[in-house]
């Protein structure tokens, strides 16, 4: 059944939970004004109303004690949603995530699952300083035992969720804020997309190329796809040809798309909106020189906020967040060509 | 009870406090009408206004000195006005200039003051540790500065509070805890979020005095506040506060606040703090209404200047971004 | 043709006379069935869902970001 609803990714999140929550008694959310609220970023809207506040909690703020409960939750068959408001707000919490939900499946040899999901908002640009503007991608990819998923838009963050909440085991949810829709914070066009009615998941660990090119790759997740894109839009004005990829999920990581990419095209810029170092940059591009460097005609290049914290100042914080004109000068680099 | 200066610290304190974030509200709506984007205008991002809790910061700066440490929330002009903030370099900050206390690299919630021993941050509960902290050294070093962290009432239920209780009791530490019960945790009334009415209950628990101010009363906090002042400066230890106070705007500005009951700021705006202190000061002539006009005067003041130096200073060149990340 | 309204009343005009379309959820042309969430309305920071009357093709007149007060007709939709 096909739809024409443009659907923002505020409400496709809601809408995958809010299926899977009519469909399995067992799954329930729990989170800081998740309920009447509707989540600080939508992500719960309707939910309370449709279901009642025994499925659908509002927590106190006690993160180590409700990302616990989720883990116990869901190691006694459950399957709770619960959100994180921030990401930069694991700090208080992040035991429980990577020491418990992370890795209670491996000590029990498999016997135990942890079938829950943790969502979070990530994402700045928009002026709300070092504590809450963060990505984090690679402090959760970087610890065994987590799925990671960051969607670009809406039909992806629908299929995504319900197979994060299908899956047996943890999932980090990683939705960006300028992603979500809402009315109040600017968002990107193609963020919004048409929404299927029915319920779907997507696969982790399949990237997706959303534009086919020969001259060279580059490679996004989340908000960056969206810079990316219009980069390449540019580019396509003075004749180069750029291939978008848009990884989706970090962990799995599908790195043979990547890799086949990049031995098609010869070149790679990878763009994150993280912190720089040590993170999902340097995998990709060592994914890639691992496999065969001599794929790459020229340096891989990589972007990614400088190694600081987000500053507040606008034309800081501007200058620390790639954008499309940073992509399209480093791919206009990678080729030799003047900026 | 309060010496006619202390009377009128507090209310020129008060009133200052109140202007400046009635002052920043106006502010921080341009640009972002008709349509609200939270990215645009001269004050961007969050902005969480403290309107009706200015006896919590007033009534416990009062007794501090500058050599005192005091932490605060994401919720903490009230705060860092009392505690004596240099009030440019703040309104600066929060604009984003190069001014600002810090070159606008921590906007409106991370205000650090060294002059005054004065810092904030946006994760709740956050500011407890450091108060320790500032309190363990003052022992250390055989002063008798004491340390104050103010949270709110959200903060009461987060596991670094109440580790943060424990740890200074312990210690036995000159450090006052002191809950901002605004009776919100942004849409979740205090009934829904903790397990009993009143948190200074806690307190015993964490072997300390708790004391419960009720309905934002300045001079009751006055009398609290300088027993525990006087308490840890002798060298007794910590006390945990809670002061059921007001919150006038919503969690954030731009809050729909639809979880709010109808009518519910109105009542709280009919038994304001600084008008109910101001009358009980003329009433009881401490201080006349002309003086009292006076220190409303002053406020207003060095608020319309701090606005004033903060437009027109210049923001920092992009390339700031990367300096000051290590000593 | 019916006409997509915006409610009188919906919001307190006295404290803010504007609002605006914050986002359309079909596209201009595009079938809509009756009852379903057509786009969302943003006074200040509050958001409002507004329903198509009735089925039939969607002619959008006020586009996104566009600035709206209570009556003003949004959008029309053709019941075929």
């Amino acid at each position: 059944m096909s739809s024409n609803r443009i659907m923002t990714v505020s409400r496709a999140i809601s809408e995958a939970i809010a299926q899977e929550m009519r469909s399995d008694p067992n799954v329930f959310v729990m989170g800081e004004d998740i309920g009447a609220y509707g989540g600080i970023f939508g992500a719960t809207s309707g939910l309370l109303g449709e279901f009642g506040d025994a499925r659908v909690r509002d927590t106190p703020i006690s993160e180590t004690a409700f990302i616990g409960a989720g883990v116990g939750a869901a190691m006694a068959g459950m399957r709770p949603i619960v959100e994180l408001m921030f990401v930069d707000f694991f700090g208080v919490c992040m035991d429980a995530i990577y020491n418990l939900a992370a890795k209670n499946i491996y000590f029990s040899g498999g016997n135990c699952k942890v079938p829950m999901v943790i969502m979070m908002a990530t994402g700045g640009g928009y002026s709300d300083a070092g504590q809450h503007s963060q990505t984090l991608h690679a402090t959760f990819a970087h610890l065994p035992g987590l799925k990671v998923v960051a969607p670009s838009n809406a039909y992806d963050a629908k299929g995504l969720m319900t197979a994060a909440i299908r899956d047996d085991g943890p999932v980090i949810f990683m939705f960006h804020k300028g992603l979500q829709g809402l009315a109040w914070m600017a968002s990107p066009e193609g963020a919004a997309t048409e929404l299927p009615e029915e319920s779907y998941a997507l696969p982790f660990g399949e990237a997706k190329i959303l534009r086919p090119g020969k001259d060279i790759t580059i490679v996004a997740i989340s908000m960056m796809v969206h810079h990316a894109l219009e980069a390449a839009n540019a580019l396509a004005r003075d004749g180069i040809d750029a291939e978008v990829i848009d990884l989706r999920t970090l962990v799995p990581l599908d790195r043979k798309t990547v890799i086949k990419s990049v031995a098609k095209t010869g070149r790679l810029v990878v763009v994150d909106e993280d912190y720089k170092s040590f993170g999902l940059t340097a995998e990709i591009i060592t994914s890639v020189a691992e496999e065969n460097p001599s794929y790459f005609k020229s340096p891989p290049r990589r972007l990614a906020v400088p190694d600081v914290p987000i500053p507040y100042s606008r034309p800081m914080e501007q200058f620390v967040l790639p954008d499309a004109a940073d992509i399209a000068a480093a791919v206009r680099a990678s080729l030799g060509k003047a900026a | 009870m309060p010496s006619k200066s202390q009377f009128l610290w507090m209310y020129e304190v008060m009133e200052k406090a109140r202007y400046y974030e009635d002052t920043i509200a106006v502010a921080y709506m341009e640009g972002k009408q008709p349509k609200f984007d939270i990215g645009a205008g001269p004050l961007p991002g969050e902005m969480h206004l403290a309107a009706g809790q200015e006896p919590c910061a007033a009534g416990v700066c009062v007794h501090l000195r500058a050599d005192d440490t005091v932490t605060a929330t994401h919720r903490p002009h009230h705060v860092a006005i009392a505690k004596g903030v240099d009030l440019n370099k703040m309104t600066a900050e929060i604009f984003g200039k190069k001014a600002g206390l810090a070159g606008g690299r921590g906007g409106h919630m991370h205000l650090l003051d060294p002059a005054v021993n004065f810092a904030c941050s946006g994760i709740v509960a956050q500011g407890a540790g450091p108060a320790v902290g500032a309190a363990l050294a003052a022992k250390l070093r055989g002063t008798d500065a004491v340390a104050v962290s103010y949270v709110g009432d959200g903060a009461a239920n987060q596991g670094g509070f109440l580790e943060s209780l424990n740890l200074a009791g312990l210690w036995k530490l000159p450090v006052i805890f002191v809950i901002e019960d605004n009776a919100w945790g942004i849409s979740v009334p205090k009934a829904k979020s903790t397990a009993i009415a009143d948190n200074s209950l806690r307190a015993a628990g964490y072997a300390m005095p708790g004391f419960h101010v009720a309905d934002n009363d300045t001079l009751k906090l006055f009398d609290v506040a300088g027993d525990a002042v006087a308490r840890a400066r002798a060298g007794n230890g910590p006390t945990l506060i809670e002061v059921e106070t007001y919150r006038y705007y919503g969690h954030f500005q731009g809050d729909p606040e639809t979880y709010r009951p109808k009518g519910e700021v109105a009542a709280l705006k009919a038994k304001d703090p600084i008008a109910r202190f101001r009358k009980a000061m003329i009433d009881r002539k401490e201080v006349t209404a002309a003086e009292a006009d006076a220190a409303l005067a002053r406020a207003k003041a060095a608020v319309d200047e701090a606005f004033v130096f903060a437009r027109k200073a210049a923001y920092p060149a992009p390339e700031e971004a990367l300096t000051h990340v290590f000593a | 043709m019916t006409d997509i309204v915006v409610p009188k009343g919906l919001w307190d005009t006295q404290k803010t006379p504007e609002g605006i379309v914050a986002n359309w959820f079909f596209a201009d042309g595009g079938n809509v069935p009756e009852g379903a969430t057509v786009a969302e309305l943003m006074v200040e920071k509050s958001t409002f869902d507004i329903a198509a009357p009735n089925a039939g093709r969607l002619h959008i007149v006020v586009a996104k970001d566009g600035v709206v007060k209570p009556e003003t007709v949004i959008g029309r939709i053709d019941g075929v």
